[in-house]
């Protein structure tokens, strides 16, 4: 009897487990999904529509969701917001059941992942429309030249400064347009000792896109299409220029270093080192002026990343997109998913109430549109983001599947450097190695 | 595993007269066909919800599975992968480090706290209370926060050292050297729950021994070695193996405190954080699951010994 | 150990309060030092423990931009706005996602109490086939890592269309499937002597009876940790809500704070910190009084 209850089971586990497989199986690219959430009943369609953000941007998205309603009777859309940390664990294991969000609010580190994966629709096919798109804001979406993010806005990698460290100080906020990294340096550690606060420049080295910034000007690029766009001697040079900047006194000990951790993978923005006023100059992304202005209470000045040349005409910025509006390649409604993604990018209506919190509208009409209407902050953001235009080269490509964890394996490196536990040469050479492994291409 | 098995036998007098054999044999069909009655939502559990993602992530282990893609089968190249990976290595260290002495020292604290908040006296629901308080806020936002301040170099710990004279600078939590220990302290700190079933533990020990005890003049240490220890014993098992697990597993505090990276310099990279960012963040599913089972090899070779041993200290009641 | 051993064979009368509370004398100079003494110690001992939960009630009286930059813990002016804001700043107001996480809770509570019991009579006490294999598989499925069973999981629960309903969350527990609390109470009842269910089958109970009558009321403690701890883990749990219930008016306590938060937009850091103090509130008060149980358990229950 024991015996047979015991077969029972096995079977049964074994029944179980080649469900499960199968349903492994079932987010295969192609396969029809099971009991997808946008079902399609007489004319009408549920979309799942999911994005992360804070109450503010959970408020504009709810309302846009109703005026996109109001426009699209027949389209309905639930709402799924998260936090970033934790949006990603989620949307792969959704993804992974078959069961994605129909619209997905994406980011450029990602963005490979899903779209080289064929887990992306293809926007254009469907009738995606960046036509008034501002030049350089729509190569951020494609993959493999297929469009399968729009850019829901655009960002700049920048250096914030605090002109109430630089008064106590006794010093002028740099010349943006012609300092150069040795420059940036210099003034560093000149406001850090005279006014007395731990860093002169915080964030500057453990985040990619200054290393991207100072990669480009040396000729060269954080990836190619399908490897890294850069040599070890490279790493090398980044990881000695942040040795040089320690040792003027410029970025503080490593402690302070390790301590502040890498943008995006240290302290909530609220309580960075320009925050709480222990730094002078931080690098950002321009769309967080108004969070910096509102968590410290001041009114923080954008400043353009540093060149080789000292021209920032030579500096080869780009647009980034802060992030994109991307669908599940199984989505039931195509159409709608897209009617979406339009009425986002190009009405008056969802500008009206996103204004540019999720960063400056690329569409260059509705930029101009929104402008006189933006708060202070979002105003200088886009005076900046238009100010820089003769400064832009070619739009980078997005990370190849695997290439999203760069900058956390350089922080990891250059505290490894910083806390003498490895030369800049052993370290840059398995950075580059490290990174090089993760590719899956 | 037979360890195991033999270990959960019941011992029986042994029978004597035929008339014996004969109800003995009765009362153990009876058993078994009990046994598995009362098993029976366990045993569906086992087959409807647990045996599936078992099985499943066992074959899983076995492919190169990006969470996207329909898995590819490849054998044994990601348990190769795993012997020439020094995160891999790095991670096991920091966990080893972490249950061998975060383990052992949070269950003496635990212990410890039990019996003295066992004894009537005022303010006892209050104290016990509090003493599980960090344990209930468990890895929130507000602990986490709180706990990295506390460790920063202008944070209260190095304040507390100063007004003792001690020049202290150093920030704890930032430096590769230290920010292991700050973990395996908040996980000491965290000692309610084991102290709880300590409680529990100690609240089934009857009172009468003691008093028996007290009269025939045995000292608070005797009673505590002659009928605590033993009488508590398989309840200091149960906390001794279930953390060992819980420790081989630790995730959620390093995540949080890290912001997932098991920084600096993958000091705090825990076995089951760099799992995880092999599988969700690297989209490497088929590794994760080939790690996850070499720490399940790890933690039942861990378990078997505790219970081989646990023959040599553990007194059951039955 | 070996006297033990002999002092358990004998019937044990299990009516004893702790020691401590019955031996009754004339409290002396020494033992009232040692008693004051105690009490400092343990005051002391209480503030490391509570200052966290101090720094976040000062925090939840504080403006988001000043939380920061204000060190120690005295308030000057109570901003209480973060209650009333916190409260209606998510999709739905913030006792929506309180009442989902009480549902979870009762219903984990519930699950837990009913099969854990049963699983672990059945290993302590009940000679069955294959019982030590079975016991070790449950011990396997306990070690093997959540996050890799956790994909293969939320398969099945999709494929059962159970995907934003609370039923991933309380089935398992009505299924045993939390090993920790199965091996708790087998624990348990392998320390109450067996001379008490041997002495139930004699006047012929079955082995229902023996479970309900005698043994269920013996697990006092084991029962009241079991209840405690699935309220609590289950209250603060976050993986599983955030991966089965996809939205808003769906999700619990833990989910929903978070969504106060974001690293890189700036987060709503007052009214996260006083949700988070009224969530804390029924956690403290289910420890506060559920931990008389644990005081009482087999005093009250084993006879009068």
């Amino acid at each position: 009897m024991a015996i047979n209850r015991r077969q029972f089971l096995i079977g049964a586990g074994g029944l179980a487990a080649a469900a499960t497989t199968m349903g492994l199986g079932a987010c295969a690219p192609g396969a029809p999904s099971g009991s997808q959430g946008g079902g399609e009943q007489g004319g009408a369609t549920t979309l799942a529509l999911a994005w992360w953000g804070n109450p503010t941007r959970n408020k504009n998205t709810e309302a846009e969701i109703q005026a996109f309603q109001q426009a699209n009777p027949n389209i309905t859309l639930a709402g799924q917001p998260g936090d970033f940390a934790s949006y990603w664990d989620k949307l792969a294991t959704q993804t992974a059941g078959g069961q994605a969000p129909d619209i997905i609010q994406m980011d450029m580190a990602y963005i490979s992942e899903y779209g080289n994966r064929g887990a992306l629709l293809d926007l254009e096919k469907n009738g995606a429309d960046t036509s008034k798109f501002i030049e350089g804001t729509v190569e951020s979406g494609k993959i493999n030249g297929q469009l399968v993010g729009v850019n829901a806005g655009i960002n700049s990698a920048v250096i914030v400064a605090n002109p109430k460290i630089f008064e106590k100080a006794k010093m002028d906020v740099p010349d943006d347009k012609t300092w150069t990294w040795d420059q940036l340096s210099e003034v560093a550690a000149e406001v850090a000792s005279k006014a007395g606060v731990p860093f002169g420049v915080v964030y500057l080295f453990g985040g990619d896109p200054m290393f991207g910034a100072y990669l480009r000007q040396n000729g060269k690029e954080l990836f190619t299409e399908k490897d890294v766009g850069f040599e070890p001697a490279d790493a090398q040079a980044w990881f000695d220029l942040m040795m040089k900047f320690q040792k003027a006194g410029g970025i503080g000990t490593p402690q302070q270093i390790s301590e502040e951790g890498s943008p995006g993978g240290g302290k909530p923005i609220d309580q960075s080192a320009i925050v709480l006023g222990k730094a002078a100059l931080q690098y950002q992304n321009s769309n967080q002026l108004e969070a910096l202005n509102a968590a410290s209470g001041e009114s923080l000045k954008l400043l353009r990343a540093p060149s080789l040349a000292g021209k920032a005409t030579e500096r080869k910025a780009w647009y980034k997109a802060s992030m994109l509006w991307s669908a599940s390649a199984k989505t039931e409604n195509p159409e709608a998913a897209v009617a979406w993604i339009n009425w986002f990018a190009n009405t008056k209506e969802a500008v009206d109430i996103d204004k540019a919190e999720r960063g400056i509208p690329p569409n260059a009409e509705l930029e101009e549109y929104i402008r006189p209407k933006l708060s202070p902050a979002q105003q200088e953001v886009a005076k900046f983001i238009a100010d820089i235009k003769p400064e832009l080269a070619n739009t980078p490509i997005a990370p190849p599947p695997g290439g999203g964890k760069l900058a956390e394996i350089m922080f990891r490196y250059e505290t490894e450097v910083l806390f003498g536990r490895a030369t800049t040469a052993e370290a840059a050479e398995k950075f580059v190695g490290e990174v090089k492994s993760n590719l899956t291409v | 595993m037979s360890a195991i098995s033999e270990l959960s036998t019941v011992h029986r007098v042994k029978a004597k007269t035929p008339e014996e054999k004969r109800l003995r044999a009765k009362e153990a069909a009876r058993d078994n066909t009990a046994g598995y009655l009362f098993l029976l939502p366990w045993l569906i559990g086992l087959v409807l919800i647990v045996a599936g993602p078992l099985i499943a992530s066992l074959y899983l282990s076995f492919t190169n599975y990006n969470l996207l893609q329909a898995p590819q089968w490849i054998g044994l190249e990601n348990y190769a992968r795993m012997l020439d990976d020094p995160r891999l290595l790095q991670s096991l260290k920091v966990t080893f480090i972490y249950v061998i002495v975060g383990v052992p020292l949070q269950l003496i604290v635990a212990l410890a706290i039990a019996m003295l908040l066992n004894e009537g006296m005022k303010g006892l629901a209050f104290y016990r209370s509090v003493f599980y308080l960090p344990s209930m806020l468990g890895a929130s936002v507000a602990i986490v926060l709180i706990w990295r301040q506390m460790f920063e170099s202008d944070g209260l710990v190095n304040q507390v050292l100063r007004l003792f004279g001690i020049p202290a600078t150093t920030s704890w939590i930032a430096d590769p050297k230290y920010a292991l220990w700050t973990i395996v302290l908040l996980h000491i700190w965290t000692f309610g729950s084991p102290m709880v079933i300590f409680l529990a533990g100690l609240r089934q020990i009857p009172g009468m021994y003691y008093e028996a005890a007290s009269v025939d003049g045995a000292s608070h240490w005797a009673q505590f070695r002659k009928i605590t220890l033993p009488l508590l014993s398989p309840i200091i098992f149960f906390n001794l193996v279930l953390q060992i697990i819980n420790a081989f597993q630790a995730f959620t505090q390093a995540f949080v405190i890290s912001n997932g990276t098991g920084g600096p310099a993958d000091s705090t990279l825990f076995y089951t954080l760099y799992l995880y960012e092999r599988g969700f963040g690297q989209f490497q599913m088929g590794y994760a699951a080939a790690m996850a089972w070499l720490l399940v090899v790890i933690i039942a070779a861990f378990t078997a010994i505790n219970f081989f041993f646990s023959k040599y200290w553990v007194f059951y009641g039955d | 150990m070996t006297d033990v051993q002999t002092t358990l064979t004998e019937e044990p009368t299990l009516t004893g309060p702790a020691p401590q509370e019955a031996i009754h004398h004339r409290p002396t100079w020494a033992d009232r030092t040692r008693s004051v003494l105690k009490h400092i110690l343990l005051i002391v001992a209480s503030l490391v423990m509570i200052y966290p939960l101090l720094w976040m009630l000062a925090s939840s009286l504080r403006p988001t931009e000043l939380i920061f930059r204000t060190p120690g813990l005295w308030v000057n002016d109570l901003y209480v706005q973060n209650y009333t804001e916190g409260w209606y700043a998510l999709s739905y107001p913030f006792g929506q996602y309180i009442i989902n996480s009480f549902i979870v809770v009762v219903g984990a509570i519930a699950g837990n109490l009913f099969a854990c019991t049963l699983a672990a009579y059945a290993f302590a006490r009940l000679k069955f086939r294959l019982r030590g294999l079975w016991f070790s598989i449950m011990l396997l499925t306990i070690m093997l890592p959540f996050h890799v069973v956790i994909v293969p999981q939320y398969i099945i629960f999709n494929q059962l269309g159970f995907v934003n309903t609370f039923v991933p969350l309380i089935l398992p527990k009505f299924l045993a499937t939390d090993a920790f609390f199965v091996f708790l109470m087998v624990q348990f009842i392998r320390g109450i002597p067996r001379e008490l269910d041997e002495a139930a089958r004699i006047d012929g109970c079955g082995h229902w009876k023996i479970f309900s009558r005698v043994m269920l009321p013996l697990m006092g403690p084991a029962i009241a940790t079991t209840a405690i701890f699935t309220f609590i883990w289950t209250w603060s749990d976050f993986f599983s809500p955030l991966i089965y219930l996809t939205e808003p008016y769906a999700y619990t306590v833990p989910v929903a704070l978070k969504s106060f938060l974001s690293a890189t937009e700036g987060s709503n850091w007052g009214p996260m910190f006083a949700m988070s103090v009224v969530t804390l509130i029924p956690l403290f008060l289910v420890f506060l009084f559920g931990q008389r149980f644990l005081v009482r358990g087999i005093a009250t229950t084993g006879g009068k």
